[in-house]
This record gives C-alpha cells, structure tokens and sequence, in this order.
C-alpha cells in the first residue's frame, strides 16, 4: 500500500485529530503571557552564568547532544563522573611514582669547585695576586649575598665625619 | 479564539480546513525589524515577537506534553532563551521557525526528563468543537461507540498521542494539528523531508491503531 493510498485512509484519524485544535488554556491566558515573558527577563531571573552556558549549549549542538544525553540517563552521566575521577586519581598516582629526585641534582652542583676555593688555588699558584677581601666573608648565600660582619660592615659602622661650619662673629 | 495554524504557510498539502480567526502573517520586512531591535535589548519590540508567535508556540508545547502547566513554563522559558540567544540568531531561517527550534529542542528535553511520570492536565475544550461537523460526525450514531461524547474522545486522543514517541507525536502535532508543512517541519526539526514524511505515516499508523474503537 502507497502511502498516498494511506493519506486518504487517515482522514478518519485527522478528523479525530481536529479535537486538539478546540482545546483551549483558560480564558484570558494570552492577555499577560508576553508581559509575564518580560518581566522574567527583566528580572534576568537566569543568572549570566546559566545564559553562557545555555549560549555556549546552543552554539554547539554536539555539546547540546551530550548533555541530552546526561539529562535523559543519569547513569550516563554518573559513569562520567567515575570515569573522569578515575582519570584523575590515576594521575596522580602516576605524577607521585613519575617524580624525580632532587637530590640527584645536587651532589652534580656540590662537586663543583666555589668561587672561594678558585680564587685560594689562583693566590696559592701566583704570590703576586691578592686574595679578594670581598672573598673572605665566608658565609654569603643567594638570600643575604653581603654578609655584614667584614670589613664592608666596619667601613659602614665607622664614625661618621663631623662638619662644623666656621662660627663668623 | 483558537491557538493553532503557522502565520506564513507555504503549504504543499494543505491539511484538512483549519479553524478561522487567526491572526495576519507578519510581514517579513517588518519581522526582521523587531529582530533588529530586540538583539539591540529593546524588550517593546520583543514582546511584539512574543505576541505573535505566543499561541502557535504555547499550542505545540500543550500538544507535546497534555499538560497546562507544563506548557507554560516551557513556552515562558522558550521565549526567555530566544531573547538571550538571540544574538546568535543569524537571521539563516526566518524567526519564527529559529524559536520554534528553541521550545521543541526545550520540550524534547523536558519530555526526556519526565519519562514515565506523565500526567496529564488537558485544557478545556472550546465551545465551537460541540458545532464542528467533523466531530459531531465522530460522536454521532455512526460512530461504533456511539456513547462516547467529546471530553472523552479528547482524553482518548491525548492519551495515544502520549504512546507515541516524541519526534513521531511532534509530527503529528506540527502537521495535522498545527498545519505546518513537510518543509517547514523538516526546517524545525533539523531532518529531511523524507524523514518527515515517514515518520508522520508511521505516526498515524500508530495512532489509527491506538484509535480504532473510535474510528469507523
């Protein structure tokens, strides 16, 4: 059988159909429905984050689909949830058993000569270079670079010079 | 007043007479106009938009779901995600189709959502129905349950439309209630005609089957 055959037989059905073009909301329901549509968006009863997500949505219908799809079966979306936790455990763990040591490191630094032993080695090999007074101070690190109890701190605690402007009678 | 029928209707296969007293398609030149405005916020010229289209959207939502209340939250939120969509609205269709989209794709979801929690809350049935001639006919001493009087045969239909599988009730309601035509529904529902034309033939298939006490 044709379709068009059917289509003549279903005028039966869409008459029964017509029904449901007599039913009616109550009297008076379209009078406000655009004035109640406004006030809700006037009042921006959705908050701009849900209309970037809802924008965001109907941008992308695959995304649209997805969260369908979440919607319609929460064991779905209940599986993503597990699956993306796993994933983040998992990683984890394996950034934990992935780290390096950082001791490893340190003995390769360590193991080179300091400036200090350089410069002793230099003055032991030639008489005629002067250890660096600035070398002496021993104890300089990358947080206090100057320690302050050498002769720099002496020069800086010496007396400070007095100026006494002549007297004119 | 009755809430059904498009305003624009290029319609291949006219569907059977549809009830008078609709309102004057909007003209295009004027349509684009409002749209205009309202992406520029102007909400005088969107609630212009939402009294035109309010009825025929409210209708499919009611159609879908049987049920009142549910329509018209659907319908409000429908409208209410137009306005804020409406900056991607890239005037591709004409506006009327574009929201269209919105509260089916609105609905679907709901309908989703609601699976096996069906109630229905049917809206009240317009005087004029008891002097349609069709109907009187389908209550009248021909019909086989000749007992059956209007509010029945309404709760009956609205009953095997809720059997139906959505985007086959969808059909159904776009077509034989609303009176849409096969492109303009292949348009909203984002398929082919073809697609559309099987699934309202499946559809009524379903429905005669569903209906057949009713039907000679």
């Amino acid at each position: 059988m044709s379709m068009n055959q059917d289509t003549e037989n279903f005028g039966q059905l869409r008459r029964l159909l017509k029904i449901k073009r007599y039913e009616q909301p109550p009297p008076g329901y379209f009078n406000d429905f655009s004035s109640r549509v406004i006030a809700r968006i006037r009042l921006g009863e959705r908050g701009e984050d849900s209309a970037v997500i809802e924008r965001l949505l109907w941008e992308a219908p695959w995304l649209q689909r997805i969260w369908a799809a979440f919607e319609a079966k929460p064991v779905l979306a209940g599986a993503f949830g597990l699956a993306m936790c796993g994933f983040l455990i998992s990683g984890v763990i394996y950034s934990e058993k992935g780290d390096v040591q950082p001791v490893a490191l340190i003995p390769a630094a360590e193991s080179l000569p300091s400036s200090t032993e350089v410069a002793n080695v230099i003055a032991e090999n030639h008489p005629l270079v002067a250890r660096p007074a600035a070398l002496e101070v021993s104890s300089t690190n990358a947080i206090n670079p100057f320690q302050m109890d050498g002769p720099l701190l002496r020069t800086l605690h010496a007396e400070p010079a007095g100026f006494q402007f002549p007297i004119r009678n | 007043m009755i809430m059904t029928e498009p305003a624009s209707r290029k319609v291949s296969k006219p569907p059977d007479e549809l009830p008078a007293g609709l309102e004057a398609a909007p003209t295009p030149v004027e349509e684009v106009e409002l749209v205009k405005r309202a992406r520029k916020g102007d909400l005088t010229a969107y609630d212009d938009l939402v009294r035109r289209y309010q009825e025929r959207i409210y209708a499919t939502i009611y159609h879908m779901t049987s049920n009142h209340e549910d329509a018209n939250d659907l319908a409000q939120e429908a409208f209410i995600k137009g306005f804020q969509a409406l900056r991607s609205f890239k005037g591709g269709s004409s506006f009327y189709t574009w929201v269209y989209r919105i509260a089916v794709n609105k609905t679907i979801n709901f309908l989703k959502q609601r699976k096996n929690k069906a109630q229905m809350s049917l809206d009240d049935m317009d005087f004029n129905a008891e002097h349609d001639p069709d109907l009187v006919a389908l209550i009248s001493d021909k019909t086989p349950r000749r007992e059956v009087n209007l509010a029945e045969l309404q709760e009956k239909l609205n009953a095997a439309m809720q059997k139906l599988s959505e985007p086959h009730r969808l059909v159904v309601t776009l077509h034989d209630v609303q009176g849409l035509s096969h492109e303009e529904i292949a348009k909203i529902m984002g398929c082919n005609i073809g697609t559309v034309r099987s699934r309202l033939f499946y559809a009524r298939q379903q429905l005669q089957a569903y209906l057949s006490d009713y039907l000679q």
